[in-house]
């Protein structure tokens, strides 16, 4: 098979796996806070984890341009949510009925799945049995996210199927940025190291900025931590089967 | 080389290494003002420190050895939560200190100390390989210790500990790499298949020790964009770090 389209089927199907995450609500009138702070310690975990694999398999590649594109991915984090004036914004607020809110969740969870787009594609150029396992861990982290999206939404009346369709469309960037980045480093493979970089520091930056803050308050310290452990554990073990 | 004079010169090395971990006072010879925002900064640059520091571990340990070091890992994560219920039963005191900034300090000093076991332990079996590989070894492992002594006293200074008791401590902390280094050289043969659970357990604790105590600290006191920047940045210092040394 043509390797860009593993590379589009496979992020098609991790942004997919987004639909599963309103099965969590179904039948409770009320999101349970705890459920949130479980759902973003999840989400945390499977994601710090992919940023090891992407830090261990960057290591065998120029660590310098790796550092510098870290560097880039954390300032691109950064300054996406400048220019959508979301730095201070609460992502977990079940309350809160007014649209503009959720257009605004909805955007962050639209560039933060642009991120994962280039990691899967960076992971993809690698290797694809590396690029699968990547696409595993963001494909099951998508669904805790997409259940927080739609405990948000839920509040501003968008239940079931239409919630699900919005948790999948988020994640279209992750389908595009993968498949563009994978084309590009076909095209430019001496990118590999910067964009391999980029992917470790925008992921690990995005988990300590949107996932991690809310959830202390949401579940105790130490299920967070042993839920995120447990989640990052098993995206490590999963890596080290596949090499 | 008598074996007698090898295995001092291995604990010797050992030592060099602890004594390294001192020198991650100094900087803090220049924090003076006390506040929440001073520790939630200190907490940070200490959380990027180890976050890196242990992603570094694992990276290594999984060349030892895929399932011990998971297996390691967790063993590192059920002795902190059994220390931390230890310690929660207890008054306790470090130094001048009482409650829950010395269970902190305590805690943190107990988990870099155990963190050093594993690595007296790759000493040991480094100059058990060779003395070249081993000095390569010791002299990497010494300016490792560095960060490690930042991480410390980036816990204990803030909270108001002289800054030659941040240097005492971190010293303390590495004490166990002499120790471990001599053992671990005469029977490299018996020591490292335990390298992989060694440099697992290192791992997990420190992990759970930034997840559990010094984050959610940071985000509680200082701005979480401020926070985030800063664990993410010494993180990738400390990866960089890591591998060029």
């Amino acid at each position: 098979m043509d390797p860009t389209l593993i590379v589009l089927l496979a992020s098609t199907a991790a942004a997919g796996l987004a639909a599963l995450g309103p099965l969590p609500l179904l039948g409770r009138e009320r999101t349970p806070t705890v459920a949130i702070g479980w759902a973003n310690a999840l989400a945390a975990g499977l994601m710090l984890g992919a940023a090891y694999l992407l830090m261990s398999a960057g290591r065998a590649y120029l660590p310098l341009e790796g550092a510098a594109g870290a560097a880039l991915g954390i300032f691109f984090v950064w300054l996406t949510h400048l220019a959508a004036g979301t730095e201070e914004l609460d992502l977990n607020r079940l309350d809160e009925s007014s649209s503009v809110y959720g257009y605004r969740v909805m955007l962050v969870n639209a560039l933060h799945s642009a991120s994962e787009g280039v990691a899967i594609g960076a992971a993809m150029s690698v290797g694809v049995p590396f690029g699968i396992v990547l696409v595993v861990a963001i494909g099951v982290h998508n669904v805790p996210e997409a259940t927080i999206l739609c405990a948000v939404l839920r509040a501003r009346g968008v239940r079931g199927g239409a919630a699900a369709a919005l948790g999948v469309l988020t994640n279209v960037t992750q389908v595009l940025l993968a498949v563009v980045t994978f084309a590009l480093l076909e095209a430019v493979p001496g990118l590999l190291p910067v964009t391999i970089g980029f992917a470790f520091g925008s992921l690990v930056y995005l988990v300590l900025f949107e996932l991690l803050p809310e959830c202390y308050r949401q579940a105790g310290r130490t299920t967070i931590a042993l839920v995120t452990l447990v989640a990052m554990g098993i995206v490590v073990l999963l890596g080290g089967l596949a090499q | 080389m008598s074996l007698l004079g090898r295995t001092f010169g291995v604990f010797l090395y050992g030592l060099g290494t602890a004594l390294a971990t001192g020198l991650g006072a100094i900087p803090f010879a220049f924090v003076r003002k006390i506040s929440p925002q001073v520790v939630a900064v200190a907490n940070a640059i200490a959380a990027g420190l180890m976050l890196g520091a242990s992603f570094g571990l694992v990276a290594e340990g999984r060349g030892h050895g895929e399932w011990q070091t998971i297996g390691g890992a967790v063993l590192g994560v059920v002795f902190i939560l059994l220390t931390q219920r230890f310690l929660s039963e207890r008054d306790v005191a470090f130094g001048d200190f009482r409650g829950a900034d010395a269970r902190q300090m305590l805690l943190m000093v107990i988990v870099m100390t155990v963190h050093s076991f594993a690595e007296g332990v790759a000493v040991g079996v480094a100059f058990g390989g060779g003395q070249t590989l081993g000095a390569v070894i010791t002299i990497a492992i010494a300016v490792h210790n560095v960060p490690e002594g930042v991480a410390i006293s980036a816990v204990l200074r803030p909270r108001g500990v002289s800054v030659a008791k941040c240097a005492g401590w971190s010293i303390f902390s590495s004490l166990p790499q002499p120790l471990m280094a001599v053992p671990a050289f005469l029977f490299v043969e018996a020591f490292r298949p335990a390298l992989p659970f060694g440099i697992g357990f290192a791992a997990g604790a420190m992990v759970f020790m930034v997840l559990d105590e010094l984050l959610p600290e940071a985000y509680e006191e200082g701005r979480r964009g401020a926070v985030a920047l800063l664990v993410s940045l010494t993180l990738i210092g400390m990866v960089l770090f890591q591998r060029y040394l």
